[in-house]
């Protein structure tokens, strides 16, 4: 089952973010092997403050979620 | 109380920008590319209370894992994984080799708890097994997983010999302790020794942790703690099969094995020599054998 949440990027280590929805409450997303993103790219994501869409599923055994894509919101759809 | 000169230069409680050199302020040190840093870590003094579990996860945005309960003691952590880069062990004891021994109540255990890390070690094992060269030593000494590099062969998890490093089963590549990296890079003390609140973990210059530490068991000696002594320093138990030394060393006051560290690490690589030796005069045993097996006997047809 994949879920869907958005907002800013606002911490990164290796492929580990954190994301802060609209409701100013951190999620913990680590970047899956097959992820449509890489690593690298989620530092600029939180150098920027860009707000993003990340579909995911819950972590076996880890309070986490597993993000399986991460994608830019247009400057329409951000807050 | 020693307060250092420079932590007047900073006395309101919120601050707008990142303090220069704060480990100058928090541990007595300032960081310095080219030079060798790593961890004392005085088992003798160390509470269990898990700050520096608790911040290294968040320093590291690293989740909780293994969930549930592990029924060891209070260990609920296991031990150290792709994402528990500290795991504080603890090991219930009657007595605890004369440290706390006839001070415990009837029925209550002695304690040994000890953080465990990352060893960063000198001739560092996982480093040299990666063929991707994603494992390097840093400007301060330090071994660490260049993640955009790995591959997630796996190579380096079981050329460790202390158990440390893992791949992870979501990202698929190796992960451990950097000795905060990125930390080091802005002249911050690593997150684990800074909130240690009884500096059972001591951050600093290597040759500084090893004079302080050899005077830490003169200390104990001295005071009837007899079974203190270090792990890891050069020369010690733990620095042993060319590991050379260990950047973050230990002092225990029981067997290394009752903290679940090896007694005598070696390097892999020491035994890549003779295995190769092994292997060929077996193939040369073999075709001589089967020279002589096979090989026509007297007055039979060729
Ligand atoms: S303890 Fe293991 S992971 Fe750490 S540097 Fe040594 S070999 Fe590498
Ligand atoms: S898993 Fe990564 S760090 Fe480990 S040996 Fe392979 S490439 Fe190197």
């Amino acid at each position: 089952m994949t879920y869907v949440k958005e907002g800013v990027v606002t911490i990164v280590q290796e492929s580990r973010f954190q994301l802060t929805d609209d409701n100013g409450v951190s999620h913990l997303f680590l970047l899956d092997r097959n992820a449509a993103a890489e690593p690298a790219q989620l530092a600029p994501l939180q150098a920027r403050q860009a707000r993003v869409r990340v579909t995911y599923e819950p972590a076996r055994n880890l309070i986490g979620l597993v993000a399986r894509s991460v994608r830019l919101l247009p400057p329409s759809q951000a807050r | 109380m020693n307060m250092h000169p420079r932590a007047l230069e900073h006395a309101y409680s919120t601050l707008d920008h990142v303090i220069p050199n704060e480990s100058e302020l928090t541990a007595g040190v300032r960081i310095e590319a080219g030079r060798s840093y790593g961890f004392f870590t005085d088992t003798t003094v160390c509470i269990g209370c898990k700050a520096c579990e608790v911040a290294c996860k968040e320093w590291n945005n690293l989740p909780a894992d293994n969930i549930g309960l592990t029924g060891q003691s209070f260990d609920n952590t296991g031990a150290l994984s792709a994402n528990s880069w500290r795991h504080v062990a603890f090991v219930e004891k009657s007595g605890a080799n004369g440290l706390r021994g006839g001070q415990d109540q009837k029925f209550q255990s002695g304690w040994l708890m000890m953080s465990d890390v990352c060893k960063h070690c000198h001739n560092a094992p996982c480093l040299e097994a990666c063929p991707t060269g994603a494992l390097f030593k840093t400007e301060f000494d330090t071994v660490v997983v260049q993640q955009d590099i790995c591959n997630g062969c796996g190579y380096c998890v079981p050329a460790c010999p202390f158990g440390v490093i893992d791949v992870s089963t979501v990202d698929g590549k190796a992960h451990k302790c950097t000795l905060c990296y990125d930390r080091l890079k802005g002249g911050l003390e690593p997150a684990c020794a800074k909130s240690c609140p009884t500096d059972s973990i001591q951050f600093g210059e290597l040759s500084d942790l090893q004079i302080r530490a050899a005077e830490r068991v003169e200390h104990l000696h001295g005071i009837g703690v007899d079974s203190a002594y270090l792990y890891g320093t050069p020369g010690a138990p733990g620095a042993t099969g060319d590991l050379g030394h260990l950047n973050a060393f230990f002092l225990l006051i029981d067997r290394p094995e009752v903290y679940n560290l090896p007694a005598a690490p070696t390097r892999p690589a020491n035994r890549v020599a003779p295995s190769l030796a092994t292997g060929l005069a077996t193939v040369a045993a073999l075709a001589l054998a089967s020279a002589f097996l096979f090989a026509p006997q007297r007055g039979e047809r060729p």
